[in-house]
């Protein structure tokens, strides 16, 4: 009896230098939870960018995106800290995107308006740093082929396709967030994959 | 030529690597073969560009004025509490106000008279005496000598009643 409850000392005295490290984490995640100001800063233009080319709608995507950020910030309690905050967020905004497409609201204002994104503004984006002047027309064309592929994928395909290539998780994290098998998670990255580089991957 | 080399990676495979899941097989095939490498390139290539020109337009989007709901609430709802209280003092004070001010408003919204002197009053009294003595009905009527009063008019009682007023 005395040694297992020395064993069991010995072991939490092992876990208790990184169970702290991960409370100190989640500590100062949550303190950056409490800033609502802070959590925007940080996290609007990543969530907004996400929802917008998830979701194809720039108008839905800013509602979204504040409804994410406000759910968020009321349930930061709820944060446990097993995933980065970023993913957490993502996994909101993939919620919230959720509600609004099944809500016939969505369904009606869409039939009546839909504002699509202006892929040729959004390709003018491009930072100069990160091609050079040479090449910049030829990237910018490249961007809005990427872009009509990805419109032509399924609302799965191309979220996961985002969740992967955007915002860098990893398929299990993927799989977890949308609650479907790491195999269907798999499947729908291999279609978009094929979709992307059928049409961008000829040109090489 | 190395084992490697011999076959490029199937569409599978190389998707598999761009995914995060390649074998070390693949992994050591992308090693040595410059084609599946370049294609592993192009693609991320594109996905760079377009994630960096995606984000920077997201960054330049004007955000709107945004609506900190919970801090909000806290203070409707303080607000809410003051216009309450505010109102119930308000109406508190009127009805304490109201009761005791009722009979002297009534009062003072009759004009007030001017009071009279004696000598006014003695003076109203002899002019009313005079009216009586003229209109007295003990004088007799200049009518009533020629005796036409009662065959001549056919409701004589009314009539009469009428003159006395």
């Amino acid at each position: 009896m005395a040694t297992a409850t020395l064993s069991a000392l010995r072991i939490a005295s092992v876990q208790r230098p990184r169970l702290e490290s991960a409370m100190a984490q989640r500590a100062g995640v949550i303190s950056e939870l409490d800033d609502i100001d802070e959590l925007v800063r940080l996290h609007q233009a990543r969530i907004r960018r996400f929802v917008t080319f998830s979701t194809g709608d720039a108008d839905l995507a800013e509602t979204i995106t504040q409804d994410t950020l406000l759910r968020a910030y009321r349930g930061r309690e709820s944060f446990r800290g097993d995933c980065s905050l970023s993913t957490w967020l993502t996994g909101i905004a993939i919620n919230v995107t959720r509600d609004h497409l099944r809500s016939g609201r969505y369904k009606f204002w869409k039939h009546l308006k839909a504002t699509a994104l202006d892929v040729h503004e959004m390709a003018s984006f491009l930072p100069s740093e990160a091609v050079s002047p040479e090449r910049r027309v030829l990237a910018k064309e490249r961007i809005k082929e990427l872009y009509a592929v990805l419109e032509g994928l399924s609302y799965n395909q191309r979220t996961i396709f985002l969740m992967k290539f955007s915002e860098e998780m990893s398929v299990d994290e993927i799989s977890e967030i949308l609650g479907m098998a790491v195999n269907t998670v798999r499947t729908h990255l291999h279609r978009a994959l094929k979709a992307v580089r059928s049409k961008l991957g000829a040109k090489i | 030529m190395t084992p490697e080399l011999k076959n490029h990676l199937s569409e599978e495979a190389l998707d598999d690597v761009l995914i995060g899941l390649g074998t070390a097989q693949s992994h050591a095939h992308l090693a040595v073969c410059p084609e599946c490498r370049d294609q592993v390139k192009t693609f991320l290539g594109d996905v760079t560009l377009f994630n960096a020109a995606s984000i920077a337009w997201s960054k330049s989007r004007l955000p709107r004025p945004y609506v900190s709901e919970p801090r909000v609430r806290v203070h409707a709802a303080f607000v809410g509490w003051v216009v309450s209280a505010a109102a119930l003092v308000v109406l508190a004070f009127g009805v304490w106000h109201h009761r005791p001010d009722t009979a002297p408003r009534q009062a003072n919204s009759v004009p007030s008279q001017p009071t009279d002197s004696e000598a006014q009053i003695a003076q109203d009294n002899q002019l009313l005496q005079a009216v009586n003595a003229a209109i007295s009905p003990d004088e007799a009527s200049p009518i009533e000598e020629y005796k036409i009063l009662e065959s001549s008019h056919p409701y004589p009682k009314a009539h009469s009643k009428k003159r006395m007023k």
